[in-house]
């Protein structure tokens, strides 16, 4: 079955398709990196994936499941790191963890929240207000947050936005730790290293895919080339 | 129930951890209580402050209600958290019974503080009437529209361009047959005179009546306008 399953995807703004006829289709345990210059719709994408914005026109299947009839449901299946830590300043790690698991309805909150502080090697600072974190401790929390459900489909949008180069380290680390078993789409503006994450890829411009591929089928020389390209194409 | 109690937990824990609402409400309150001391303070003696405590008091109570309810979704818009909640599969308007919840909650500790102030500042000069304790029945009933009609308004504002601005420009009109009846029932209250139950007991219904219909309508309506 397909993890993701994309059929004429349109996201319309008013007159302006921000997101326009996007179709293609990745298998569990995939890792789709989606490429694109600034506007080409890519975080647009990403979060009518995510369910967090209805698609104007057609349809996705997340793991069979239809994300604009059955959202909630999908919803269950789905984790976002981005750049946004989505974590409350003022509450302290454990409790922001707690506050999320307690509302995925976990049997045993505590207990994951405390093997998920254990993953992210945050379990010393449990105790402190996120306020208090530096920007890569932060993003490790921000990784136990949308994987404390254990979902099997995880969206990062430019993830490694403001981080400096060790937390991208400790973070790629926890990516890889996590990998198994689970689908990830990621946006990028990094061209080499989302390439090199990867399993598929993707270019959008102007909302459209301009190219959608395995990577063992991309040549990378080419595929940089495309992008170097679509960065003249302007705004969706 | 549970996804209610967590959610209002988590505003309770950071609101009590911060104290930002209720310390900028409070202060802003007893500020307004101080200008008013200033534009009442040369008026002659045959005036009756009684007459008017009523609307003064809603006065102070709605733009005191403002300014919280501005700053009520200010945490969830820091760090996309907002966001994080809405990828959670749970009822949308269990979001706005919560946060409604929270606001009437911080409204009623700062009214708690500025209503026997604001006796102390306009009303010990003169009697009111023994029916004055009445009041609290309008500020329920008032409090409780604020924080539902509030709350929606609030959420529809959020990521709008001056937000505090477009927040009043909404929430005045739309609360405004609910101030009437609040400020009817209130100073009626207040002054006591005979036969004041005919103006107090309508006021209070239409109150209660614009309420029931106004939270619900937000209740039904948040998850459209949250999803936007």
């Amino acid at each position: 079955m397909s993890a993701l399953e994309v059929s004429r995807l349109t996201k319309a703004f008013g007159s302006r398709k921000a997101v326009d006829q996007v179709s293609f289709a990745v298998p569990e345990g995939a890792f789709l990196s989606i490429f694109g210059p600034n506007g080409a719709g890519k975080t647009t994408l990403l979060r009518v994936l995510a369910t967090l914005s209805r698609p104007t026109s057609g349809s996705a299947q997340l793991l069979g499941i239809d994300i604009k009839e059955a959202a909630d449901k999908a919803r269950t299946h789905i984790g976002l790191i981005s750049h946004s830590p989505m974590l409350y300043p003022d509450l302290t790690a454990e409790e922001n963890l707690l506050f999320v698991a307690r509302l995925y309805g976990l049997a045993d909150a505590q207990g994951r929240v405390g093997e998920m502080l254990d993953a992210v090697e945050l379990k010393h600072r449990r105790h402190d207000t996120v306020r208090t974190f530096s920007r890569g401790m932060t993003q490790r929390l921000s990784i136990a947050r949308a994987l404390i459900h254990d979902p099997a489909v995880v969206f990062l949008d430019e993830p490694y936005s403001g981080l400096d180069p060790h937390a991208v380290e400790i973070f790629d680390g926890l990516i890889d730790v996590v990998r198994q078993d689970r689908t990830f789409i990621m946006v990028s503006h990094d061209l080499r290293k989302g390439f090199d994450m990867c399993s598929h890829a993707l270019m959008l411009a102007k909302g459209r895919v301009v190219a959608f591929d395995e990577k063992a089928s991309i040549d990378f020389a080419g595929f940089s080339q495309l992008y170097a390209q679509t960065v003249g194409m302007g705004v969706a | 129930m549970h996804h209610y109690l967590t959610l209002l937990k988590k505003d309770l824990t950071q609101e009590f951890r911060t104290k930002e609402m209720l310390t900028s409400m409070g202060i802003y309150a007893l500020l307004v209580l101080v200008v008013f001391g200033a534009a009442l303070a040369q008026t002659a003696s045959g005036f009756d402050i009684l007459q008017m405590s009523g609307g003064l008091l809603w006065v102070l109570i709605v733009f005191t209600s403002l300014l919280g309810l501005n700053r009520s979704f200010a945490h969830e818009k820091e760090n996309g958290c907002l966001e994080g909640v809405l990828l959670i599969p749970l009822d949308r308007s269990v979001i706005f019974l919560a946060k409604a919840t929270s606001n009437l909650l911080f409204l009623f500790a700062v009214e708690v503080v500025t209503v026997p102030l604001f006796y102390f500042f306009f009303l010990t000069t003169t009697t009111p009437a023994a029916s004055f304790w009445m009041i609290v029945a309008p500020l329920i009933v008032g409090t409780v529209g604020i924080a539902g009609i509030g709350t929606l308004l609030s959420t529809i504002t959020i990521n709008t361009r001056g937000r505090d601005v477009m927040l009043a420009v909404l929430f005045i009109p739309l609360v405004y047959p609910l101030l009437y009846a609040c400020v009817s029932a209130t100073t009626a209250a207040i002054i006591g005179s005979e036969g004041f139950m005919d103006v107090f007991a309508p006021a209070l219904l239409l109150a209660g009546g614009y309420d029931i219909i106004m939270v619900l309508l937000s209740w039904v309506l948040y998850d459209f306008v949250i999803s936007a």
